[in-house]
């Protein structure tokens, strides 16, 4: 198992200036300035009010481990009644609607209305970003301090986040995942991903993007089980403007718990493999 | 300008295409030690000690690039001879058996995979039908996008290993692998995957690993060879302490279509800043930053048809 300092509170002390945050500090000439009457509390209310999460090596938030959401985000991004292929869900979107340009929100609803046939996740394909996060299969983040790797269950696809100071290429290509560069914002992580192609879905509803499409998104723990994931959306020729949308991710803590690769897209042709033997009289 | 997506397909049939054109040419990428196939023979590894560096949490640090040194999976047992039946076949596949790279069976010392009656029959069945696929059975399921499986992922393109506490992650051309290494139990029997269910420790040099939960499905090659879902396969990758070469040896045992277990081995090398990237065994690009120093990074691998394009023939028959 990770041996992770943050839950042993003796070495978390004794490591203090390695791991105190800004915030810790902040909070701490605070709870001293606000008890000084009574010190014994003061050690007490500190440990308390910080978020004790994993770190990596230089301190950064490790989000290592099998994340999903518990949302219903994946039926409808917006508000919506219960239908018969959804319950009903009151939206994950900042504004509740996606500002759809006139052109787009009729594409939109063609989509809605040929769901069933058209969304890419009904043929396995890869569900791209930020669909694959809210998606209802579990993802799995290893990762280092040069980077992040995604592995989606769904299609078993493969997103690299990379934390290395790299920029996105000059010369790129269009990609399901599009391409991934994140800085460090406090302990918040932020990705700017794009170069996606235009083949992928936002939810099984039919809300849609483009090849233009920009993804910014923020990963900050509100506790070492729980990541608060916000993304914000630009796409000029399907949006009016910027929209966000925000989900919590949980961590799988069940026992034994792991992917099981899902590469759902081969089951049209799998029952050709492998040769069988002769039955058995 | 964004470009074009160009999956890997038509980079390979240029390379095909462009091998097959003159026996000077391949002559000439052999001598570069460039192309597909590199090695006539390659050194053992004895598992014993690693004396390499080791990551944080103790394992020997093996990440980085590999691929594998000999031949892609055209031929299982003859790996650098040639897609069996082929009515094209390239110059460089013939001559005496033994200028070539050996059998991938190490064990039985004849090199052939001990296959029952029956699965040698549909063997053979394929290795006709693969020429003119009048049967789904006949695409190579690779051709299809579908994960290469166990043992095919180590010799389909270059990969990347990469560790974690408790993980080795291989990320393939096409597919992934998880190597769990915290003793969990494998899954429940009846859950069959492309790429099984991995359960992995250290012991010196030597990544063991346990494979079940096998589906059978991936085949081992253009030459038709199979396990089943009744499979298990013992990985032992025994790498070099100075982190450029491992020997993969496995063995498989399956009595459901084999006579008696027996043992394949792969070599592989790393690929580093220091080597030229190419389209198959070092598949990367360089990374776009601020400083002086060369960075290489791979793009994303998503196979063309598992969101549509090669194979598509075949899924229309």
């Amino acid at each position: 198992m990770k041996d992770n300092f943050l839950n042993n509170p003796i070495r978390f002390l004794s490591l203090g200036k390695f791991t105190v945050s800004v915030n810790f500090l902040l909070v701490a000439v605070f709870m001293l300035s606000a008890c000084q009457k009574d010190p014994e509390k003061v050690v007490s209310a500190t440990a308390a009010a910080v978020v004790e999460v994993p770190r990596l090596a230089n301190g950064k938030p490790d989000f290592s481990g099998i994340w999903e959401a518990t949302s219903a985000a994946d039926y409808d991004l917006e508000p919506h009644s219960n239908r018969k292929d959804a319950p009903p869900g009151a939206g994950i979107i900042e504004g509740k609607f996606i500002p759809y340009l006139p052109e787009a929100l009729e594409q939109r609803k063609k989509n809605f209305e040929q769901r069933a046939s058209l969304d890419p996740a009904q043929k396995g394909y890869t569900l791209g970003v930020p669909r694959g996060i809210y998606y209802p299969e579990p993802f799995q983040i290893f990762q280092r301090e040069k980077d992040l790797i995604l592995v989606h269950q769904f299609g078993h696809s493969v997103r690299t986040i990379h934390t290395n100071n790299t920029d996105h290429p000059k010369d790129p290509y269009d990609w399901w995942l599009g391409d991934s560069r994140a800085k460090w914002e406090g302990d918040t992580l932020v990705v700017d991903v794009k170069h996606f192609n235009g083949k992928t879905w936002l939810d099984r509803s039919g809300n849609y993007h483009s090849d233009t499409l920009h993804v910014i998104e923020q990963w900050t723990y509100l506790d070492k089980n729980t990541i608060e994931y916000k993304a914000t959306l630009e796409d000029p020729k399907v949006y009016s403007r910027p929209w966000s949308l925000s989900v919590l991710l949980h961590r799988h803590r069940e026992k034994d718990f792991q992917l099981i690769e899902d590469y759902r897209f081969t089951l049209e042709y799998d029952e050709h493999y492998p040769p069988k033997p002769p039955v058995q009289q | 300008m964004k470009k074009n997506l160009v999956g890997w397909m038509p980079r390979v049939a240029a390379m095909v295409a462009a091998i097959l054109a003159s026996s000077l040419v391949v002559q000439n990428i052999y001598a570069q030690g460039g192309g597909i196939q590199i090695e006539r023979s390659f050194p053992a590894i004895e598992s014993g000690e690693w004396t390499g560096a080791r990551l944080p949490d103790g394992q020997p640090d093996v990440q980085g690039h590999w691929s594998n040194t000999i031949a892609n999976h055209n031929n299982f047992t003859d790996p650098q001879g040639g897609i069996p039946n082929d009515p094209n076949p390239r110059p460089a596949d013939g001559g005496p058996r033994d200028a070539r790279a050996p059998s991938r069976v190490s064990d039985p010392a004849d090199g052939q995979v001990p296959l029952q009656p029956w699965a040698l029959e549909k063997v053979k069945e394929f290795q006709v039908g693969f020429h003119n696929p009048t049967k789904p059975e006949y695409i190579e399921p690779l051709a299809r996008c579908a994960p290469a499986g166990v043992p095919k992922s180590l010799y389909w393109h270059g990969y990347e290993i990469s560790q974690y506490p408790g993980y080795v992650l291989f990320q393939f051309n096409s597919g992934t692998r998880i190597i769990h290494l915290d003793g969990k139990p494998h899954l429940p029997d009846n859950i069959k995957l492309w790429n099984g269910d991995s359960r992995g420790h250290w012991e010196g040099n030597t990544l063991v690993v346990d494979v079940a939960n096998h589906n059978g499905k991936a085949l081992f090659g253009r030459s038709g060879e199979f396990i089943s879902e009744n499979g298990k396969i013992q990985e032992r990758y025994i790498f070099n302490s100075d982190k450029s070469r491992y020997n993969y040896v496995a063995t498989i045992t399956d009595p459901t279509v084999y006579t008696r277990p027996f043992t394949i081995t792969i070599p592989a090398r790393r690929y580093t800043e220091k080597d030229t990237p190419n389209g198959w065994h070092f598949e990367v690009e360089p990374a776009t930053h601020a400083g002086s120093e060369l960075i290489l990074e791979h793009y994303e691998r998503i196979c063309a048809e598992n969101n549509g394009g090669f194979g598509i023939t075949a899924a229309q028959k």
